[in-house]
């Protein structure tokens, strides 16, 4: 039932992410292996987590279904705090992320299965900062981020609250509106750890349950701005270049992001249980494999994100068998 | 008279049947269980959730377990070069006494394992530092290297599923000392993962030296270049004294350099470009430094005077400055003078220190000491285990003590709670909320009044829409208007009740609030000039010859009223944009351009920020929630004070507003109360209008053009990623409990005044 609902919401998400997507050149890796499907895949697979993977694993699961119709999923992405929680409790065997997992959940998990989780890349997202359509901002370095977003200004900026202290003159005295994700997303941890340098944001940062909400609410306020995961982008913002230096900004693209340029960039993560020397049960594995397939990446291109290079999804396919 | 002695009732005719007797006394029981059920049950909810919240304040605990006395150490420690450590189990602590071999424990066999660092076979070590947190052995030599050692620990399963740890120590690289250098007294190591600074003090010839050496790494998703050395500093010259102790802070961003006339001196050296000195500061007038190291997250410093006085010193961004500096933030309990030995927790901002052997856990948030008790030896060196359940001691004989530690939740406090609490990085003390981060080093910011505070706001402007609508259309739903007219009225009212307030909550946030945004002066002059024109309407009204009057029928004359305020809405919205033009009128400082905006006006005029998703959309759609509980109560009451006393009042010439004001509202007082009381409760309560139109900014700020996070909303939002028991967890639990007080002592005070009013009016 839950998963006709999901069917739902992807293709409502479809019809925003597939035109943008389409636009550009593929990054695809030809050397990625094409999915085959093995016999006597059955069950249920449930995955409780990330709101910025949301999408992405709706994809993945009815990718997945059409190899084996027998199979039953259900996605709920409520954010990355959720996984933790939901793989110790048992109630999912996928825990999709958009931040590694910290030393506190580790233990927690740890303290229950006696291991540690095993953590999945499943593909490359650059956390894009969205501002208004028409904003036209060329960049940002990150110490003007941090200017924005933070209370503690790590990285030295000043506080910025007008877009004119950013070099806008025509948007002199325009308060910048922030928008933010809630607490219980990883890209709210990321962003705090890599964006603010570990600082804190300011109270003032409107946060939004959902990556959607961020987006939605930035493209309805011409003088806002936001964060989220660069496959929530639609027509009515624009992801601003960001730069470690003045003057030298870089786009959210794929290039940037694998090089390291990009300072945002980040892997996408699935969290799973597997027990130490012993395998990991046939459903998981095999959705683990078709994630990391040709079929599997290409979905990832999709819905906005970026598909791995052929020999980290081959390394990270090694470790799952070990 | 056979017929009438038949008459003679029945004596049995007056008595009551078993069956009715016994349905009598069931019920009777039935109905005593239910009401001791729902008392039962309440106070089992209180209790659950008083249960959740007592750990929160309970202190730490600490007990002393293993010790032992190391059989392989064969070169007696120098000085202070004692290393002490563990895996994050703690099953396999290690010992490093000088000399080139570490010493490691398994916990369960009791066997040592000693791994050789065939590089300082030869080296006489002259100084060492522990960063606990890469498991990272700094070396200072005596011939002016400085060098580093990582220890390791491989991870296997066996077939049962049981770890075994196999311990390593690999030596990094030495870095070369200059020319003609003498020996490495003070030695740090910083390590970002990227940037990595060391700082090292050389004594030659009586004259001491201080160096920077920086390496860096450039880091992408695919992994890691090569690490390069990026550049040596020597900073001597620009140090305030002599030089005495030297540290880096855990990521290599800074380092300090304390001098012997007890000031410390900063540099920043973060980036590739020389460190740069910030500033000189002294913590302890007149004193010397004993002890200085970095607390977990690299922003707070512990400083220990010589005479044992503690304090913590943190970065932060004095008021009106961009550059980070150092400033005291928290004062300890001294200590007694003596050896003193510290450890930082890798988890949170506790610390263990020692003076000889007088021991004390400390947490730097709270500025409490946790647990302090004596322990058995003088340590020379100590550490927390990765998950801060174990403190590892050592001294220079090789003597070991473990301390295992039980505190779960050393962030909570009435002082965090309700306190102002100078946090990491913040300019002074202050409320906050901030509950979580995307990494350990974060300090959870659990203050409770930023919520309370956003409760408050939302019931106020709920109410400040809603009670005088509410209270005055009972009024005169119950007094003036006529019978059919009330009967479709009060349904009207009841349907308006039951529209889910998350429907609301939508409107709110996606059509009211953008629509507000824009609108304002336009409002506030609809809501000025609604209730004018209608007491003007009266006024006209009263005036008017009694022939006029009398052609509308009493309690109909709203009919006439209603196109007048229509019109009066619609002229007020059109000059809404007229009136900003006239006092909202927006001056640009630096070009002297006028913009008539309100949204620019009102933060220039008051200094208050103006954000559209405000308290005034969240009390305008609260307010919607809230008025028709307030009506139904109210109109109940007010229409149940009897007909003899108002027919009475209106038979000796009173009029309509007199019986109104002099008979119906004094005897009706209890009941308005009442409806006022529970149209406050329920405002207090209310959850999904504020989560989705408030923005759930946690501010302590009464301004009408922003937002608020009230508790109710916070427990919404934050409890489904809150790990069941942990301290964020348990505060969600202390919030609904705050909640839960609000509302009790409100409906107590409430009932109180009930009773008050109603034995007040009794007689009449």
């Amino acid at each position: 039932m839950k998963f006709q609902h999901t069917i739902k919401g992807l293709m409502i998400a479809g019809l925003f992410v597939l035109p943008a997507a389409n636009a550009q050149e593929s990054h695809l890796d030809p050397k990625l292996p094409e999915y085959k499907s093995v016999s006597g895949v059955t069950g249920n697979l449930n995955s409780i987590g990330s709101d910025t993977l949301n999408n992405l694993m709706t994809l993945w699961a009815e990718g997945f279904k059409k190899f084996y119709p027998n199979v039953n999923l259900q996605i709920e992405g409520k954010g990355s705090n959720t996984a933790p929680i939901a793989l110790i409790e048992g109630t999912a065997q996928l825990g999709p992320m958009s931040r590694p997992m910290k030393g506190e959940e580790i233990a927690a998990f740890e303290k229950k299965f006696g291991y540690k989780p095993t953590e999945v890349r499943a593909g490359i997202d650059a956390l894009a900062v969205f501002a208004h359509k028409d904003n036209p901002l060329k960049g940002m370095t990150m110490a003007q981020v941090d200017g924005i977003f933070s209370s503690t200004r790590k990285r030295g900026a000043a506080d910025l609250v007008e877009w004119g202290q950013l070099g806008l003159d025509a948007w002199k005295n325009r308060k910048i509106s922030v928008y933010g994700r809630s607490s219980a997303s990883g890209t709210y941890g990321f962003f705090k750890d890599h964006a603010l340098d570990k600082g804190d944001f300011r109270n003032t940062v409107k946060e939004q349950p959902g990556s959607s909400a961020v987006v939605q609410g930035v493209g309805a306020d011409q003088y806002a701005i936001g964060y989220s995961g660069i496959g929530y982008k639609t027509s009515t913002v624009r992801a601003v270049p960001i730069g470690e230096k003045e003057g030298e900004f870089f786009e959210a693209n794929y290039e940037n992001a694998l090089n390291g340029n990009y300072p945002l960039a980040r892997f996408l993560l699935i969290y799973v249980n597997k027990k130490p020397n012993k395998p990991m049960d046939p459903l998981t594995k095999e959705f683990l494999t078709f994630v990391l397939s040709k079929d599997g990446q290409a979905i990832v291109e999709k819905d906005g994100y970026f598909p791995m290079p052929a020999e980290v999804a081959k390394e990270v396919l090694e470790s799952l068998t070990k | 008279m056979k017929v009438s002695s038949k008459r003679i009732p029945d004596p049995k005719r007056f008595e009551v049947s078993q069956g009715t007797l016994f349905l009598d006394r069931l019920m009777t029981w039935v109905i005593r269980i239910g009401g001791m059920g729902v008392i039962v049950a309440v106070f089992s909810i209180f209790l659950f959730i008083f249960i959740e919240i007592i750990p929160l304040f309970r202190n730490a605990d600490v007990q002393p377990s293993d010790d032992w006395a190391i059989a392989a150490a064969t070169v007696p420690a120098k000085d202070a070069i004692v290393v002490v450590g563990a895996d994050e189990w703690s099953e396999m602590p290690f010992v490093y006494l000088g000399g080139d071999q570490v010493i490691f424990r398994d916990k369960a066999s009791k066997q040592e394992t000693v791994v050789k660092l065939t590089e300082l076979s030869d080296v006489t070590v002259r100084s060492v530092h522990f960063d606990a947190v890469n498991k990272r052995v700094a070396i200072g030599a005596a011939d002016g290297r400085v060098g580093s050692f990582l220890i390791k620990y491989d991870v296997t399963f066996d077939a049962e599923n049981k770890r075994i740890l196999a311990p390593k120590a690999t030596f990094e690289k030495w870095l070369d000392a200059p020319e003609g250098a003498g020996e490495v007294i003070s030695v740090s190591y910083g390590d970002s993962g990227s940037d990595r600074t060391v700082i090292s003090e050389r004594v030659t010839e009586g004259k001491a030296a201080v160096t920077i050496d920086k390496m860096a790494q450039k880091k992408s998703l695919m992994g890691a270049g090569k690490l390069e050395v990026t550049g040596s500093y020597d900073v001597s010259a620009e140090l305030s004294a002599k030089p005495l102790l030297v540290r880096s802070s855990p990521n290599g961003n800074m380092a300090l350099v304390a001098c012997d006339d007890g000031k410390i001196d900063y540099f920043f050296t973060e980036g590739r470009d020389k460190p740069e000195k910030r500033q000189t500061f002294q913590p302890f007038p007149n004193q010397q430094i004993a002890e200085m190291d970095f607390l977990f997250g690299g922003v707070s410093v512990v400083i220990t005077a010589a005479s044992g006085e503690q304090e913590v010193w943190s970065l932060l961004r004095p008021e009106g400055e961009d550059v980070r500096v150092f400033a005291r933030t928290k004062t300890f309990p001294a200590l007694p003078a003596g050896e003193m030995t510290f450890a930082a927790s890798q988890r949170n901002k506790a610390f263990f220190t020692v003076s000889n052997t007088s021991a004390s856990l400390r947490f730097s948030t709270t500025e409490k000491v946790r647990w302090s008790g004596t322990l058995p030896f003088v340590p020379a060196a100590a550490s927390f285990d990765g998950k801060s359940e174990r403190i590892i001691l050592a001294n220079a004989e090789g003597r070991v003590q473990i301390l295992d530690l039980h505190d779960p939740h050393p962030e909570a406090g009435w002082q965090a709670f309700f306190g102002k609490v100078w946090y990491e990085g913040a300019s002074q003390p202050e409320y906050t909320w901030q509950s979580t981060g995307g990494s350990d080093e974060f300090e959870p910011k659990l203050s409770q009044i930023p919520l309370i505070i956003g409760s408050l706001k939302g019931t106020f402007y709920a109410l400040l829409f809603s009670l005088p609508i509410a209270l005055l259309a009972a009024v005169f739903s119950a007094n003036y208007l006529p019978a059919s007219a009330k009967r479709i009225l009060k349904p009207t009212m009841e349907i308006m009740a039951s529209l889910p307030s998350v429907v609301l909550g939508f409107l709110a946030a996606l059509w009211l609030a953008p629509l507000i945004e824009t609108q304002v002066p336009s409002i506030l002059l609809a809501c000025l000039a609604i209730p004018v024109t209608a007491l003007i309407c009266g006024m006209i009204a009263s005036r008017m010859p009694r022939t006029v009057r009398n052609r509308i029928e009493g309690g109909r004359e709203w009919i006439v009223l209603l196109p007048v305020l229509a019109v009066t809405f619609f002229v007020a919205w059109q000059l809404g944009p007229v009136l900003e033009k006239l006092l909202f009128v927006y001056k640009d400082p630096s070009s002297g351009e006028r913009i008539a905006d309100f949204r620019l006006w009102w933060p220039q005029f008051t200094g208050l920020p103006f954000d559209q998703r405000n308290s005034m959309v969240v009390g305008f759609m609260m307010g919607f929630a809230v008025i028709p509980i307030i009506f139904t109560i109210a109109d109940d009451s007010l229409s149940n004070v009897p007909k003899s006393l108002t027919a009475a009042s209106a038979a000796l010439g009173a009029s309509r507003w007199q019986v109104v004001r002099t008979i119906v509202l004094p005897i009706a007082s209890p009941g308005i109360f009442s409806a006022i009381m529970i149209g406050l409760g329920r405002a207090v309560g209310e959850t999904m209008i504020v989560v989705m139109a408030s923005g759930n900014t946690p501010l302590s700020e009464w301004n009408m053009f922003n937002g608020m996070r009230p508790l109710s909303a916070n427990i919404a939002v934050e409890l489904p990623e809150a790990a069941v028991e942990s301290t964020h967890y348990r505060t969600l639990f202390l919030g609904a409990i705050l909640l839960f007080l609000f509302t009790f002592t409100l409906n107590t005070i409430a009932e109180i005044f009930r009773d008050r009013l109603r034995n007040r009016f009794k007689l009449v």
